[in-house]
């Protein structure tokens, strides 16, 4: 299985969606996604609620499952096979709009638990791995408190240290900022500026218009489960083809 | 009254007459003139009620009735001559609780908090204190006062073997609970042919030693057997669902009654025939199935209040469904629901009294069928059943009080 190796492998393209829908009972939410994201490729999605900009990105570590197309994730067929799902849910890490830390653990055990259990890594290194990174999210005096402890910003912070504690070569975000106070954004936005730096390849689901000008590789715009418009963040911002990005945009930017 | 100045954005104490003892009154038992009078009538009344008890308790009261029943409360007719000749099967009960005493002493050193250290305490000061009650010990000996206070060391012997020995493990606290459970049966019931161990067939165990037997088998197998029901309910695999939706609805459905009856009758059949299964061990399968029912179902809604993010954030950390569970959702879910859970622990412990239906005499029917053979004492039956409720009051109310603790602690980081 592909585990620790992964990048040896040459595939160039980390992520491939072909053709990928999904419906919801009888409601279509996804009508037939295409698209590829390079290695270390940053892709901002916006979009109105409801377009399916979540749920796509939901299909790739199959918190949600999609019923017709192809999605391959790091040389991975997503298919229902355990194993398969297992493989890429190690390799890809997600944070939550609602942070979703586990509120009966201390911070740092939310952050060494899935270390332990599914990498079986010692107690003491998971620990150190733990200290490290909310060393490198900014909050390493809050290690033994419990979530509910901390502010919405913090408690953001810490799930992005849980995430990459289990070391993962993709990062999703689905609105990580959208539950914060307006003081909050900054510092998350900061950790995922860094992180964006650091090489990480990372899809982000956010209405943070700065942040994607200034991070995003590419901007993929989602409307009625389907892709609207895909460019370069300039390009997408000043100059948007479509009309239906073009009525967005100005609802967005005031 | 006069306003005095106040210099603006000074951090000031709250006004006199809010807060303390008169602010607390004024606030809660007088606000309005109708609330005072509430609180008059409602006061004297109480007092009038008191002022009864305590004349009849005092007065007219004749607590003979409770000495004179004497260890028979505590163990039916366990001792008696007919049962046990030469009546000196007594010390088998005293050393089954030794034995729990050792092991409330070894949760004391694992668990280090103030509330199990006050539980073990507890339960081996009262217990060594009987043997200062002017009960009938003469007939049974001196040694059984020897063996009551033993309790004290007996918990303290526990602790030492919690804290220097290896037995406080997880693992081994389990196997240590199952086997004390067996010895304890094994020494209750006595083996035939070797001396000291008097068989005593369990249809004559009784009295308060029968409710907690019942009660400490029903409590410490429900939880688990209602874990496994309620995560099977939650199962996606079809025929265990069916199975543990089948279960919990067949012991919800029936009442206990019945159940007790029918374990009297049908179980057996379920059994080789000469297995040795008695009609104690029989009843509190019953019961115990009984509880589980109830408790997986309380467990089912504490596992369905949570929020989907939890599963899904450990799902897509990579932990495995297992792992999930027994990490992630079951802590959270039990600790949501330990109010139900103990609610179910008191029901079960008032329900043991329900084996009088099967010929069994626990404290309760020790009491009303003494009463019954002993009619120079009907005019006093108030205050034995009184004695009796205290009994069942005293141990429900601390298992509520451990409840809250527990709560209490619990309650870290909660949301």
């Amino acid at each position: 299985m592909t585990n620790g190796d992964a990048s040896d492998n040459g595939v160039e393209d980390i992520i491939i969606a072909r053709d990928v829908h999904k419906w919801f009972g009888s409601f279509h939410a996804l009508r037939g996604v295409s698209t590829t994201v390079k290695r270390a490729e940053k892709v901002v999605i916006l979009g109105p609620s409801g377009s399916g900009k979540s749920t796509f990105i939901r299909t790739i570590n199959r918190l949600e499952e999609h019923q017709r197309g192809e999605i391959i994730v790091d040389g991975i067929t997503l298919s229902n096979d355990v194993r398969n799902i297992d493989a890429i849910r190690r390799e890809v890490g997600m944070v939550f709009q609602q942070f979703n830390l586990f509120p009966h653990l201390t911070v740092k055990d939310n952050i060494t638990l899935a270390p332990m259990k599914v990498r079986h890594i010692p107690r003491a290194e998971a620990e150190d791995t733990a200290m490290g990174l909310l060393e490198r999210v900014g909050i390493p005096e809050q290690a033994e408190k419990y979530p509910a402890e901390l502010s919405g910003g913090q408690q953001q912070r810490v799930a992005i240290a849980r995430a990459l504690a289990m070391q993962p070569r993709i990062m999703l975000f689905d609105e990580p900022t959208s539950a914060l106070d307006p003081e909050m954004i900054k510092d998350v936005l900061d950790v995922m500026t860094e992180l964006a730096q650091s090489g990480m390849t990372m899809l982000i689901v956010t209405h943070e218009v700065g942040f994607a000008r200034e991070v995003a590789d590419r901007v993929i715009m989602f409307d009625e489960g389907m892709i609207a418009e895909e460019a370069p963040p300039n390009e997408f911002f000043i100059n948007p083809k479509s009309d239906r990005a073009k009525l967005f945009l100005s609802q967005i930017l005031h | 009254m006069a306003t005095r100045e106040t210099t603006p954005g000074a951090i000031l104490p709250p006004p006199r007459m809010t807060t303390g003892k008169v602010g607390w009154i004024r606030n809660n038992l007088f606000s309005s003139p109708s609330n005072g009078a509430t609180t008059i009538i409602v006061a004297a009344l109480t007092l009038y009620l008191l002022w009864l008890f305590v004349d009849w308790a005092f007065g007219t009261a004749d607590w003979s009735v409770i000495p004179t029943l004497g260890g028979t409360l505590v163990l039916g007719q366990y001792n008696s001559d007919s049962v046990c000749p030469s009546n000196d099967c007594f010390w088998r009960p005293q050393a089954s609780l030794l034995i729990a005493m050792t092991y409330f002493g070894i949760l004391w050193a694992v668990a280090a908090t103030t509330l199990v250290r006050g539980v073990a305490l507890t339960t081996a000061f009262v217990a060594a204190a009987m043997a200062l009650l002017p009960l009938p010990f003469d007939e049974m000996g001196m040694d059984v006062r020897l063996l009551l206070v033993a309790n004290i060391p007996a918990v303290f012997l526990g602790r030492w073997l919690g804290r220097n020995t290896p037995v406080g493990s997880t693992r081994n606290l389990i196997i240590i609970a199952f086997v004390g459970f067996i010895t304890v049966y094994f020494l209750l019931r006595g083996i035939e042919g070797v001396p000291g161990l008097y068989p005593v067939p369990s249809r004559f165990w009784g009295g308060l030693m029968l409710n907690i037997l019942l009660a400490a088998g029903g409590i410490t197998a429900s939880l688990p057997i209602g874990i496994m029901l309620a995560l099977g309910r939650r199962s996606n695999l079809p025929v265990v669902k069916m199975l543990c939706i089948g279960f919990i609805e067949f012991f919800r459905g029936v009442p206990l009654i019945t159940l007790l009856f029918m374990s009297q009758t049908l179980v057996p059949l379920a059994f080789p025939r000469d297995f040795p299964l008695d009609e104690v061990t029989r009843a509190g399968i019953v019961i115990t199935m009984f509880s589980a029912a109830y408790m997986a179902e309380n467990i089912r809604g504490g596992l369905q209040a949570l929020h989907r993010g939890q599963t899904e954030a450990a799902r897509a950390l990579g932990l495995p469904p297992w792992n999930t569970t027994t990490f992630i959702t079951l802590p959270q879910a039990l600790r949501n629901v330990v109010p139900a859970i103990v609610g179910q622990y008191i029901s079960l412990y008032k329900d043991t009294t329900l084996v009088f239906i099967i010929g069994m005499l626990d404290i309760l029917h020790m009491g009303s069928s003494f009463i019954g053979s002993n009619r120079e004492f009907l005019p006093h039956s108030r205050e034995l059943f009184l004695f009796i409720a205290l009994v069942f009051w005293v141990f429900n109310y601390g298992m509520s009080y451990v409840s809250r603790r527990v709560e209490r602690n619990l309650g870290v980081g909660e949301r």
